[in-house]
């Protein structure tokens, strides 16, 4: 058997013996994995879909289209010289020397916060994928926005290199084409050299019925500056472990997360972050507007290791329950083994604020429109970090057609 | 315009106002002073609409209305204007978007058409030079990160564009800088006429000097005390509040 085989045989054996979480396990009390068993398998067709006009129009940057799963070169505009690959195409071409190397893609990390069944599955799995590798001092001078189209259950895996002072900003997007039963599996590999700096959006905005388990895994060199936008606006269940290895000096992270979920939708983010090394700097806020019967899960973790003198951390969550049966579940915790560090952290649940309620009343604006307008401003403000603002105006647009009375929004949001 | 009678009102069980009577009429300027604690924002808060009072006897009415039926924004509608004693912060919402929505749920209420996003902005523009807030503040969020002074001029800004019949101005003076108060007065005079009403809280007689009232209130320990001309705001600078409870 290849290498490459190897792997993949061994991330299946993994998968096998971990099999799928269950509640009993303490990072998955509130999300029901087991709904999700069979729509594991990938069924990667192309099904005739025609993505003309789909995804964030109007957008310019460089595009990597996945339909099921499989990157459709076709629909795709890929910048000169940079590397910037299919993983089958990769997987399928390796010979020798190459193939180790490629085998390493799909290397599962057993030792990483937060790996569960889904994530092996992937390794094993997984159909497709982009391969970033952005060399030292490269500048991607347009955003790489990856569009996942489907409407079947796919399983795709990303890697994204970028060298030392390298910088990217990539978005990834998933949508459907219809309301089937499915599952997309996923994960984001993120390696950054030293003094890179990646800006990764992600949009889950699939159908209806459609669930969603992802893995965004990043290990950070020195003086590395990762920023992370987690849009949930879609489907019906969806799951995130974002986990960040701040191994390098001086390393930085930002987490910006958004849920506006409404009807029975289920969205839980873990995420863990690990201050390995000193002078790291992480920021985190997180905010959810729950309408319905939707279910928020928000799970925050920030381990400070005994070397990481001078962490900065700094971690907000704030949600806002539109119905009386809409639920959060939230729980920040930090972890410090060293004194010489600065953290703060803290959760919010709540209506919206009286004052501010009152000021906007007093003014002649209507209860139910001040109301309106307290809820888009306090989902925006973790927009605010995004800096594409064709993506960012897409995003305030499809989180906020969501709630009720939404036009104007453009003049209503404040900068 | 504005009669207040009898007013009796608690906060969490604690007796604030203890029957109050107040009359303004159209074209009247009042000003109401009085220790800290005495009510002088419970007041203005509950003319203007804010829950959380509790209005145990008395009432209200304004042009006729029984104001404590109707809800903030269809005071705001009727022409009520409070400046805050402590604007709050909004993160978010947009200072200019704020106005143009308060200007344009008043103008339905009456009937009229909205304005067009053309002759707002010049009246926004106007409005702004009046006060002499810097044009960037009209993109920013309301109130978010404005400095004292600079969040009282935008009450004062806010009044301007949304051209109340009855402002209330809630120590509008307090934290201005000299500068700042000729500004903010000489832009309550622009409003003054004949069919307007404005009352204002103030702990100093400076104020005055600016914006000359026709009645001067003394508001402690839950009523008027007493009530005079400009000379009753000198005199009480001069003998501080104890003399107008002895001298009643
Ligand atoms: N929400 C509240 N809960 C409890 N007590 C309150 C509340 N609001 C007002 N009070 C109390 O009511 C009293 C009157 O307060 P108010 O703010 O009206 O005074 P004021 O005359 O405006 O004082 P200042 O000159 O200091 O602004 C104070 O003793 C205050 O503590
Ligand atoms: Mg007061």
């Amino acid at each position: 058997m290849s290498v490459l085989a190897q792997t993949r045989q061994d991330a299946l054996n993994l998968f096998e013996k971990l099999g799928l979480p269950t509640q009993r396990d303490e990072d998955w009390k509130y999300t029901d994995a087991s709904r999700l068993k069979d729509l594991l398998q990938p069924t990667p067709t192309d099904a005739n879909i025609h993505i003309k006009d789909m995804g964030i129009t109007g957008l310019d940057a460089y595009r990597m289209v996945f339909i099921n799963g499989l990157f459709a070169e076709a629909e795709s505009n890929l910048p000169e010289g940079v590397s910037i690959l299919s993983l089958a195409e990769l997987e399928k071409n390796s010979v020798g020397e190459d193939a180790e190397g490629i085998a390493k893609l799909f290397t599962v990390d057993t030792q990483a916060p937060l790996l569960n069944g889904f994530n092996a599955f992937n390794a094993a799995k997984a159909s497709d994928g982009a391969v970033i590798i952005l060399a030292d001092n490269a500048i991607l001078t347009k955003p790489l926005y990856i569009l996942h189209i489907s409407n079947q259950s796919n399983v795709v895996r990303h890697s994204f290199m970028i060298g030392k002072h390298a910088e990217a900003q990539v978005i990834e997007h998933f949508i459907s084409t219809d309301d089937t039963k499915a599952l997309s599996n996923t994960c984001s590999f993120v390696a950054l050299k030293a003094e890179a700096r990646l800006e990764h959006t992600r949009i889950q905005q699939e159908g209806s019925k459609q669930s969603h388990v992802a893995r965004v895994q990043v290990k950070q060199c020195k003086g590395s500056s990762y920023q992370f936008h987690g849009v949930e606006i879609g489907g019906i269940l969806s799951r995130t472990d974002l986990v960040v290895n701040l191994h390098g000096e001086g390393a930085s992270c930002d987490l910006n997360g958004l849920f506006v979920l409404g009807g029975r939708q289920h969205v839980d983010h873990h995420t863990r972050i690990d201050h390995k090394a000193p002078h790291c700097t992480s920021r985190e806020l997180y905010r959810t507007v729950l309408d319905g019967r939707s279910h928020g899960v928000f799970n925050g973790k920030v381990m400070v290791h005994e070397d990481a003198i001078k962490t900065d951390s700094n971690m907000s969550n704030g949600n806002i329950l539109l119905s009386k049966h809409a639920e959060i579940d939230t729980k920040p915790e930090l972890e410090i083994y060293n004194d010489d560090v600065k953290c703060a952290h803290g959760a919010t649940i709540g209506q919206l604020d009286d004052k501010q309620l009152f000021y906007l009343r007093s003014r002649g604006i209507s209860a139910e429109t001040a109301q309106e307008l307290l809820t888009f401003a306090f989902a925006d403000e973790v927009l605010v970090a995004m800096s594409n603002q064709t993506v960012r105006s897409y995003v305030e647009k499809a989180a906020f057609a969501k709630l009720p009375h939404s036009d104007d929004l453009e003049e209503m949001l404040g900068s | 315009m504005l009669e207040v009678k009898d007013l009796h009102v608690s906060v969490e069980g604690k007796k604030i106002l203890k029957g109050l009577s107040l009359t303004i009429n159209a074209g009247e300027v009042h000003a109401i002073m009085g220790p800290n604690g005495a009510g002088k924002s419970t007041l203005s808060n509950v003319i203007a609409g804010r829950d959380g009072y509790e209005i145990t006897s008395g009432t209200i009415t304004y042009k006729g209305d029984d104001l404590l039926e109707m809800s903030p924004e269809e005071r705001a509608w009727a022409g009520v204007f409070l400046a805050f004693q402590y604007p709050v912060e909004i993160p978010g919402v947009n200072n200019t978007y704020l106005l143009k929505a308060g200007v344009n749920a008043k103008r339905k209420h009456q009937g009229l058409e909205e304005l067009d996003a053309f002759d707002f902005m010049k009246t926004v523009k106007e409005k702004a030079k009046l006060v002499e807030l810097d044009p960037s503040f009209l993109s920013r969020s309301v109130n978010e990160g404005f400095s004292g002074g600079e969040k009282k001029r935008n009450e004062i800004f806010q009044m301007a564009v949304l051209d109340p019949a009855l402002a209330l101005l809630d120590e509008t003076d307090s934290g201005l800088d000299i500068d700042a108060l000729r500004i903010v007065a000489g832009g309550v005079n622009k409003l003054r006429s004949k069919d307007k009403a404005i009352v204002m809280i103030t702990h100093y007689q400076r104020l005055l000097d600016y914006i000359e009232p026709d009645f001067v209130h003394v508001l402690a320990d839950g009523v008027i005390q007493k009530t005079g001309d400009k000379s009753l705001a000198v005199a009480l600078e001069e003998h501080g509040y104890d003399w107008v409870k002895e001298n009643k």
